[in-house]
C-alpha cells in the first residue's frame, strides 16, 4: 500500500507543480522566447528605405557584426564590463565578508545600507554623479579647498567616469549574493583552520574562497552581463564619446533604424552571454564539488 | 504593413480601443509643446488631448509604420515628413478647414520637403549654430573651422548626431550637404576623424547642460538650447557658422490612418493662433515661422540672436535614404578608433 502511495505522489505532484508553474511558463514564453525569436528571425532580415524590416534572408548582418570595428567595439566593452566587475570584486568581497560576520543585530542595519540607494531613481542618481564630479562640482572643490590640491581636475565625461557609474551602479549587486554565501559558512569551519594551524591567508584561500565561489559567481553574472549592454552611463557620464556596444545597438534601433543589424548585434551578445553564464556555472560547480 | 505581423499584435495588445470622437491623440517632440497650450484647447472645445512624445524623427516613423492610425496628428521635422509624404502615411490636409494658415511667413511655407503645402504646417523652426562662453573664449569665432581646433582639445560639446556632424565637415569642404555621395563622404572622414578627437561631449538631448556646468566652452548644438542658454546669461553667444547651416522646420501633419482628422483640423487652426502661437515659442524659444505671432512677441524675445539670427545661409535637411546608414558607421567608426 505505502509503496503503491509512494508511486503515484511523484506523479500527482508534477502534475501541481506545472499549474502552479503556468504564470512563470507564461510570462517565460511571452517575452523571453518569442521576442527572442522575432530577435533571431530579424537578424537575418533587410530594412527598407523607412527602416521597415523585409523578410529577405541575409547574412550580410552578421558579416558586418565581425567587421574590425564592431569587433573593437565589443573588445571594449567586455573590457569595461570585465574592470567594472574586478573592482566590483575587490570593494564587494570584504564589505559583503564583514556584513555576513557581523553581529545578528547589525546585519539587517548594514544589509538596509547596501539597498537604500535603490529607493531612488537610477537615473536621478546618475545625474547627482554628475553634479559631483563636474568640473564646478563637489569633488573638484574639495580638492580647491586643500592647501596644496592640484587645479580643476577633469572628471566628467572620461573612462573613469564611466567605471565610476559603472562600479556604483552594480556595487549592490556583487554583495548580496557573496553575503548569502559568507553568512552560510558554519564559523566552526574557521575556527577548526585556526586551530589546525592555518595562517590568515591559508583560511581565505582553503576554506573562504571555496565556500563563497557560488556567491562570487552570481555577483559576476549580475555585473558582468548588465554593465556590457548599459548605454546610459556611458551617454551621460562617458559624454557618448567612445561607443560601447549598448549605445551601438540602441543606435541601430533609434537613429540609425537599422533593426537587423541591431538584432544581429544583440544575438551575437546573446551567445557571448550564454557562454558566460556556462563558464561561471562550471567555475561554481567546480567549487560546490569541492565544498 | 508587410513587416512583422507578431510585433503589430503585441503592439495591439498595449493599444486599447483608440481614439473616440471627442479625443484627439497628439504624437509631439518631447519639451516642444507647452501643457497650457493643451489645455487652453481641451478647455475651449471638450476635445481631450491624449499627448504621447518622442526624442526623435526615427522614433517617430518607426512607431507610426509599427503601431499603424493611433494617432490623429503628428510632429515630425521637415525630411522625415518628406519621406512620409512619398511613404503615403501622411493624409492630404483640408486648407479650407485651416483659415489661420493666412499667419504664416511666406519664408517657411511651400518649402521642398511639402512643395504644395498640402500635407504639413510650419509649428517651429530653428538651426544648429555655435555657442560660445565668452568669459572663456576671446578669440572670435565664425564657422566650424574656428570651433574645431586644437586649442579648444576637450572644451566642446556637440550634438550626438552622426548626420549632424558629417553635415558640418561637408559645409567646410563646400560640398552640398544633401546629395552624398561614397566620394564625399570619403573626403569629410579624415575632417570627421580630426574633429571628434577634440569633443568632450556629445549630446543631442540637453547640450546646453555641459555649457551651463562649465565643462565646456564652446557648442554647435540646437538653436533653441542656444537661445536658452543666453536668456540665462548673456556671456553665451550665439553665431551661425559662416560656411553655412542647417535650418530644420518642425511640421504638423495628420497621418493617413488617423481617427479624428476633424479634430487634428481643429488643433492645426488652433495653434496658429498668434495669441496661441506666441505662447508656444515663449516658453521654447525657437524661431516662430508665424508672422501674426512673432508681432506679439517681447522686443527682447525678438533680440534672442539664437532664436531669430541676423544673416546666414541656411538649408534643410532632404531625405538621403540609405546613406543615412553609411553615415551613421562612419561616425560609429571613427569616435571608437580614438
Amino acid at each position: 500500500m505505502r509503496q503503491a502511495a509512494a508511486r503515484r505522489a511523484p506523479h500527482a505532484a508534477s502534475w501541481r507543480a506545472w499549474l502552479l508553474l503556468m504564470p512563470m511558463v507564461a510570462w517565460l514564453v511571452l517575452f523571453v522566447v518569442v521576442p527572442t525569436t522575432i530577435l533571431f528571425v530579424y537578424s537575418f532580415c533587410e530594412r527598407d528605405e523607412l527602416g521597415r524590416v523585409v523578410f529577405s534572408f541575409t547574412w550580410e548582418n552578421y558579416t558586418r557584426v565581425f567587421d574590425p570595428i564592431y569587433l573593437r567595439i565589443f573588445a571594449r566593452s567586455i573590457g569595461y564590463a570585465a574592470l567594472t566587475t574586478i573592482i566590483c570584486i575587490v570593494a564587494g568581497f570584504p564589505v559583503a565578508f564583514g556584513i555576513g560576520r557581523a553581529r545578528a543585530a547589525w546585519r539587517d542595519r548594514l544589509l538596509l545600507l547596501v539597498m537604500v540607494p535603490f529607493w531612488t531613481s537610477f537615473l536621478i542618481r546618475t545625474y547627482a554623479w554628475i553634479t559631483i564630479l563636474k568640473e564646478e562640482g563637489l569633488l573638484n572643490a574639495v580638492l580647491r579647498a586643500l592647501p596644496f590640491g592640484p587645479g580643476p581636475v577633469d572628471f566628467l565625461y572620461t573612462p573613469t567616469a564611466v567605471v565610476i557609474g559603472l562600479v556604483y551602479a552594480y556595487l549592490p549587486f556583487m554583495i548580496l549574493p557573496i553575503y548569502g554565501s559568507v553568512e552560510k559558512i558554519d564559523g566552526a569551519l574557521l575556527e577548526a583552520a585556526h586551530d589546525l594551524g592555518a595562517g590568515p591567508w591559508r583560511v581565505f584561500t582553503a576554506v573562504i574562497f571555496p565556500l563563497t565561489r557560488p556567491g562570487l559567481a552570481a555577483g559576476t553574472l549580475l555585473v558582468f552581463v548588465p554593465s556590457i549592454a548599459m548605454f546610459a552611463i556611458t551617454d551621460l557620464m562617458g559624454g557618448a564619446r567612445v561607443p560601447l556596444i549598448g549605445n551601438v545597438i540602441q543606435n541601430q534601433f533609434l537613429q540609425a533604424r537599422d533593426w537587423p543589424f541591431g538584432a544581429a548585434l544583440g544575438v551575437v551578445f546573446l551567445a557571448l552571454f550564454a557562454t558566460t553564464y556556462w563558464a561561471l556555472l562550471r567555475f561554481r560547480d567546480r567549487g560546490e564539488a569541492r565544498g | 504593413m508587410k513587416s512583422s505581423h507578431l510585433l503589430v499584435l503585441l503592439l495591439a495588445l498595449g493599444v486599447g480601443a483608440g481614439a473616440r470622437a471627442a479625443e484627439l491623440n497628439l504624437f509631439g517632440w518631447s519639451e516642444y509643446v507647452p501643457q497650457t497650450v493643451i489645455d487652453g484647447f481641451t478647455k475651449e472645445t471638450g476635445i481631450k488631448v491624449n499627448f504621447e512624445t518622442f526624442s526623435s524623427n526615427e522614433e517617430l516613423i518607426a512607431k507610426l509604420v509599427a503601431g499603424g492610425g493611433r494617432y490623429d496628428l503628428v510632429q515630425p521635422s521637415d525630411y522625415a515628413a518628406e519621406v512620409m509624404i512619398r511613404q503615403k502615411l501622411l493624409a492630404p490636409l483640408d486648407r479650407a478647414k485651416l483659415p489661420n494658415l493666412k499667419n504664416l511667413d511666406s519664408a517657411f511655407t511651400n518649402r521642398p520637403h511639402d512643395p504644395a503645402g498640402g500635407f504639413t504646417v510650419p509649428y517651429l523652426s530653428g538651426s544648429v549654430g555655435i555657442v560660445i562662453n565668452t568669459e572663456k573664449v576671446t578669440v572670435p569665432i565664425r564657422g566650424y573651422r574656428d570651433v574645431f581646433q586644437p586649442r579648444f582639445k576637450d572644451r566642446l560639446v556637440v550634438l550626438n548626431d552622426s548626420r549632424e556632424i558629417v553635415t558640418w565637415a561637408l559645409y567646410t569642404l563646400g560640398l552640398p550637404i544633401n546629395t552624398l555621395t561614397p566620394e564625399s563622404l570619403a573626403r569629410a572622414r579624415p575632417i570627421v576623424a580630426d574633429w571628434v578627437k577634440l569633443v568632450k561631449v556629445f549630446d543631442s538631448d540637453s547640450p546646453k547642460t555641459a555649457l551651463l556646468n562649465g565643462d565646456v566652452d564652446l557648442g554647435v548644438v540646437w538653436s533653441g538650447e542656444a537661445a536658452i542658454l543666453w536668456n540665462q546669461n548673456k556671456k553665451f553667444h550665439f553665431v551661425i557658422p559662416a560656411e553655412g547651416a542647417h535650418q530644420f522646420i518642425d511640421v504638423l501633419a495628420i497621418p493617413a490612418g488617423a481617427k479624428n482628422p476633424a479634430a487634428a483640423h481643429q488643433f492645426i487652426n488652433y495653434l496658429l493662433r498668434p495669441e496661441v502661437s506666441q505662447l508656444i515659442s515663449t516658453a521654447f524659444p525657437y524661431t516662430n515661422p508665424n508672422a501674426a505671432a512673432r508681432a506679439l512677441l517681447s522686443p527682447e524675445a525678438l533680440a534672442n540672436p539664437a532664436s531669430y539670427p541676423k544673416t546666414g545661409k541656411l538649408e534643410t535637411f532632404r531625405d538621403i535614404g540609405k546613406m543615412a546608414a553609411a553615415i551613421d558607421r562612419l561616425v560609429t567608426d571613427l569616435k571608437s578608433a580614438r
